[in-house]
């Protein structure tokens, strides 16, 4: 198992390595400039941007500088909102996003698996039906539809809640709820596959032969065996969700880090991006690497090396 | 399924792709089958409207009528109502329809070549070419693909044909990885065996023998992930990166259909019904496709 | 199933629960406070004067500072920190002098402040990029160059409250340009100590009717009044609240559910609903802004005066302003908005007069003497940006309508500009706002010298030779009037094709007093006041 952990931290770090580089020179090599946005610039101002943000040295030695930066934790100050760094704006905006996000994920886990288990349960019956219908709505609706939908319902009609912005835990609840959806359409869809699959599988036929209960037989047998693929989904899906989404965001004017990172690319906010990609790599390697683990716990048949 | 998940990776993984339903009972298949059947009508009709559609429609679909901006459904014989400019909302409903289809099949087709290639190469030959080809896409998958994509449709441009290359190129990775894990399971199967003892080269093998029995997954990927891209595509829409005016799809109608909801309603109210009857056909034949094709049901 | 139901109701009764514990979203207000919540469009990208260029900031700058003038609650610029001026006989020298005031932190705010931030300005260290406009003052292009001391800057502190200014030519708007929020006085006692942190709500002292409390990015920029301004009396709010309100129709709807009193901006084309639904809310007036088309003269097609005219009178500008975008916006037939102070822009040509049918005749005979026809096409591409869209839509059908094929090439902002700067087009949806209420501010972009921000390439020597004329006129009568010859000689050579003016928008609650619609579209939150009694202290 340790073996495991350190060979996978191992192979980590050339990945991010890859990665930044990666990144480094598409984003550099993508037209337009960050200080082009329509005002007059004259050739003197720009150069004195350029030599400011020492944009001016070749390209290679601004990628050396970045990456001895990154080596020493340095995300560099941000080419557009310049009164603050980029480890300052994504430290900020990515608290508040996974704050969102997991709360979305533990709520969507919570109603996703009980639907799903439900389906399954009485598959072909009418809650399979309804569940069925239901979840794949909620894969076919976008979450630019809902968003403003639900807002229009419950700030616009009935007032119940505020339309928008950051503040105290009653203007989560719409956003919570629109990130929710997708993903509780796709984990009961995962868990009633998942859990089909095992309710006909012969170790629970032995369960059931030996007279255990239908809710012990379900926690203690079925369950375990019938959310691995929820496990492998929910590593990459726990990432983009804790990064932010740029509609929720956008729509519920919140300081999230989704709208930072997707406006930043279109605005060439070359620090700000380099920073994002950064620690979505990151996650993603370290949440696939949880996965695997618990995947392990979980299925006695997969073995760790 | 992929596209439903957040933006950052609009992606969505192998092990969902190809999870098994289990096996149906007899019933259970009659009422599937009946679904299906319902499911691939209206996928039917939505394709033949999409290709006919746009060349019966009495009104060009990039028309002003500027003296009937904002029309209500029926006004000025206008069956859909008309948008911000005056133009017949069916008309560029029909339109975006073909669009939209056009993007999904295609863009889907792109991921597929790459991805198949790519994933019946790697799990082919194995080894150390198999560990180096799925290092590059583990190391892909890392990458948040909207990066990529914005990316690509900046630096080429907004261009129509760019935009199925950028969302097929980022929905080839799961391809790959599906495609190679079917290989290396239908290598060690005896007529692969009995080929190279005929003396076939690999190329010949990976064609004529490995790459026709992938074609069950596959199929179900395929249309699994249509609607995934269609989905995509209303996305970039959404940031404005999407098909361009004074063509549009309908993502781009329900993005603009829900900015301004509360004044033209049937702007969204529509192309919201043609968009959630195309993405739940595909994903309910989707659906039947795994059941029928997954090979432990066999 | 009963599980799930029973989940399902528990997130009900929490969003119910959620619903009971209190009114719509406002903001709590500290208790007898008088609080403002405003949308204000976009994240800061800065709040350092020296280095903003956007009018998001600019709206809590004049919050925080005050310049040696100032704009009053009517858009005008009216004296600020300096009660009086004079002018050398030359117009070279211009003397201020300053009133008795105070920074937040009682030190008092000195002629060496301005000085400090013009030459901060200029720096080029600082990158700022609105340098440009203080090129006037004498030296100030040399040090921003890098090629001069910041000391050779023609500012100089007489005596704490007296300032002299020295220009390289007569300049009659100067009180008119020193009211931009580059000029504004900066603290030089708070940023010798601190540097760049400056900002930081902690060191920041400001020397306006508000003072800097927090700014949580992408959250909120919070102000709170400022004891020690001189004016204090007459300031109705406490504390001021500015929300990034990026996405516009969220901003209608926070400011509708009475969340947010006021929103700036609104998206143009949604002016039409605004007006039916929350009349009372909408201020939708022309601005000192216009949107017009750039022509590459250097594309052979478009060296044809009579295509350019052909283009320009193709486009139906009352359906775009009127119908489309709800009468916010206003027709445009020459190159500078209505609304300049002392100006009146060069005569509308006579066939804006005409009826639309009768100028797309024309449009389309002009094509034909040009050699254009049915059998041969005049075909463009035309470029625009992301905010364009409709209106684009719209101008290709115009074309259609006399026979000129445009081809649709929507650009992002940052690479629309580049290939506008690099000359890489043939036309193009260009705009620009004022950066000082003068008539120069749009006429200068259409000067030979202008070089590669002259996006058409226009080059004519009677126009220019009119532009450095008014230079030396120091009677702003006269220079109004040499200044329309020269936008004339534009307008008849169709240098660009004008199209509308943009509109100064904001969605106001009309609870809100001391709001006055004006074309500069500044609207400083210290003339503003809710209606009713003050709120008591409990």
């Amino acid at each position: 198992m340790l073996i495991f952990i350190a060979r996978r931290i191992a192979f980590a770090i050339p990945t991010l390595l890859i990665v930044i580089t990666l990144s480094f020179f598409l984003m550099r090599l993508a037209p337009g400039s960050p200080f082009q946005n329509g005002r007059r610039l004259t050739p003197e101002i720009e150069r004195n941007i350029m030599a400011k943000y020492g944009m001016n040295r070749p390209l290679a030695a601004q990628y050396l500088g970045y990456l001895g930066g990154v080596a020493h934790g340095d995300l560099g100050p941000s080419l557009k909102y310049q009164d603050k760094s980029v480890s300052d704006i994504i430290g900020q905006s990515f608290l508040k996003s996974a704050m969102l996000g997991l709360t979305a994920l533990v709520l969507a886990i919570a109603i996703g698996g009980t639907c799903g288990i439900a389906a399954a349960l009485h598959q072909n019956g009418r809650a399979d039906y309804i569940a069925t219908l239901i979840t794949t709505l909620g894969i076919c609706i976008p979450t630019f539809v809902t968003a403003p939908l639900l807002v229009l319902i419950f700030a616009g009609w009935l007032g119940w809640l505020p339309t928008a912005g950051w503040g105290g835990p009653r203007n989560l609840v719409l956003p919570v709820l629109v990130l929710a959806l997708p993903q509780i359409a796709i984990i009961t869809r995962l868990i009633r596959a998942g859990m089909i699959e095992v309710l006909r599988s012969n170790f629970i036929r032995t369960a059931r032969a030996k007279g255990l209960s239908q809710r012990r037989i379900l926690l203690r047998h079925a369950l375990p065996a019938a959310v691995l693929p929820l496990v492998s989904y929910l590593g990459p899906a726990c990432a983009s969700l804790l990064t932010g989404s740029l509609v929720v965001e956008q729509i519920f004017a919140l300081p999230g880090l989704g709208k930072f990172f997707v406006t930043s690319a279109l605005q060439r906010d070359y620090t700000i991006v380099m920073g994002t990609v950064i620690l979505y790599s990151a996650l993603i390697l370290v949440l696939n690497l949880v996965s695997d683990l618990i995947y392990a716990v979980l299925d006695p048949r997969v073995r760790l090396t | 399924m992929s596209g439903a998940a957040p933006d950052l990776a609009f992606t969505g993984d192998p092990e969902t792709a190809s999870q098994p339903t289990g096996r149906s009972l007899w019933q259970d298949a009659r009422r599937r089958l009946f679904r299906n059947r319902a499911a691939v009508a209206s996928l039917a009709l939505l394709v033949i409207a999409a290709i006919v559609g746009p060349w019966l429609s009495p009104f060009a679909y990039d028309a002003m009528h500027k003296d009937q901006i904002w029309s209500g459904p029926l006004a000025y014989g206008h069956l859909l109502g008309t948008d911000a400019l005056g133009r017949d909302l069916l008309a560029r409903l029909l339109l975006g329809l073909r669009v939209s289809l056009t993007v999904g099949v295609v863009a889907t087709a792109v991921s597929l070549v790459i991805g198949i290639t790519y994933g019946a190469t790697a799990g082919y030959f194995g080894g150390r070419i198999d560990e180096v080809m799925m290092r590059i896409v583990d190391i892909l998958y890392s990458l948040p693909f909207i990066f990529f994509v914005i990316l690509l449709m900046v630096t080429f441009g907004k261009n129509f044909i760019l935009l199925f290359v950028a969302i097929g190129a980022v929905e080839w990775l799961t391809m790959a990885r599906i495609v190679r894990g079917q290989t290396i399971s239908l290598k060690q199967k005896d007529f692969i065996e009995a080929a190279r003892a005929a003396g076939l080269t690999s190329g010949a093998i990976i064609r004529r023998h490995i790459a026709p029995n992938l074609l069950g997954p596959v199929v179900v990927y395929v249309t699994l992930t249509i609607p995934g891209v269609i989905l995509a595509e209303s996305f970039l829409s959404f940031l404005g990166l999407g098909v361009q005016e004074p063509m549009t799809s309908l993502g781009t109608l329900i993005s603009e259909g829900a900015r301004d909801m509360a004044l033209a309603p049937w702007l969204l109210f529509f192309p919201g019904i043609v968009m959630a009857l195309t993405l739940m056909a595909f994903n309910f034949i989707g659906d039947g496709l795994r059941d029928a094709i997954d090979p432990k049901d066999r | 199933m009963r599980s799930a139901a029973s989940v399902i109701t528990a997130l009900l009764l929490a969003l119910a629960l959620a619903a009971c514990s209190g009114g719509g979203g406002r903001a709590p207000c500290p208790a007898g406070l008088r609080c403002l919540e405003a949308g204000n469009a976009g994240e800061p990208l800065t709040l350092d004067p020296s280095k903003s260029q956007n009018v998001w900031e600019g709206n809590i700058q004049y919050d925080l500072f005050v310049g040696l003038t100032q704009w009053n609650a009517r858009g005008e610029v009216v004296p600020g920190m300096a009660t009086s001026w004079e002018v050398s006989p030359d117009g070279l020298i211009w003397t201020f002098h300053l009133r008795d005031a105070q920074w937040s932190d009682d030190v008092p705010v000195t002629a060496g402040d301005f000085v400090f931030a013009l030459q901060r300005l200029e720096n080029p260290a600082t990158a700022s990029p609105t340098a440009y406009l203080f090129y006037p003052i004498a030296g100030a292009e040399a040090v921003n160059e890098g090629k001069a001391a910041l000391a050779t800057i023609g500012a100089r502190a007489l005596d704490p409250h007296t300032l002299q200014l020295t220009l390289t030519h007569p300049a009659p708007y100067l009180p008119l340009l020193l009211v931009h929020t580059s000029a504004l006085p900066l603290p030089a006692h708070v940023i010798q100590r601190w540097g760049d942190a400056w900002l930081d709500p902690a060191h920041i002292v400001s020397n306006g009717p508000y003072v800097l409390k927090s700014w949580q990015i992408g959250q909120r920029v919070l102000l709170a009044r400022n004891p020690r301004f001189w004016d204090n009396g007459s300031v109705c709010f406490d504390q001021i609240s500015y929300y990034p309100t990026a996405d516009a129709v969220t901003g209608e709807r926070l400011v509708q559910s009475g969340e947010y009193d006021l929103n700036y901006t609104f998206s143009l084309p949604r002016t039409r609903y605004l007006r039916q639904h929350m009349p009372a809310y909408v201020h939708g007036v022309p601005y000192l802004a216009i949107w017009y088309l750039s022509m590459n003269q250097r594309v052979a097609k478009l060296q044809d005066k009579r295509v350019r005219l052909a283009l320009s009178l193709g486009i139906d500008r009352e359906f775009l302003a009127d119908k489309l975008m709800g009468h916010a916006p206003q027709a445009l037939y020459s190159f500078t908005p209505p609304g300049l102070l002392d100006y009146t822009p060069a005569a509308a040509p006579a066939w804006s007069h005409w009826p639309f049918a009768r100028r797309q005749a024309a449009a389309r005979a002009l094509l034909r003497q040009a050699g254009y026809g049915p059998e041969h096409p005049l075909q463009l591409e035309f470029k625009y940006g992301e905010t364009a869209k409709i209106s684009a839509t719209a101008l290709q059908a115009d074309w259609r309508a006399i026979g000129v094929d445009a081809s649709l090439a929507p650009e992002e902002t940052q690479i629309l500009y580049a290939d506008l700067n690099a000359g890489n087009f043939e036309i193009a949806w260009d705009g620009w706002a004022m950066d000082y209420d003068d008539p120069m501010t749009f006429l200068e972009l259409l000067a030979t010298q202008t070089g590669s921000q002259n996006h058409s390439h226009y080059s004519s020597p009677r126009y220019d030779a009119l532009l450095s004329q008014s230079d030396q006129q120091r009677d702003l009568h006269k220079r109004a009037q040499i200044l329309a010859q020269a936008e004339a000689v534009a307008l008849d050579d169709v240098a660009v094709a004008p199209i509308i003016t943009d509109a100064a928008r904001y969605l106001v609650n009309p609870d809100i007093t001391g709001w006055v619609d004006n074309p500069t579209n500044w609207h400083l939150k210290r003339y503003l006041c809710r209606k009713g009694p003050p709120p008591e202290v409990r």
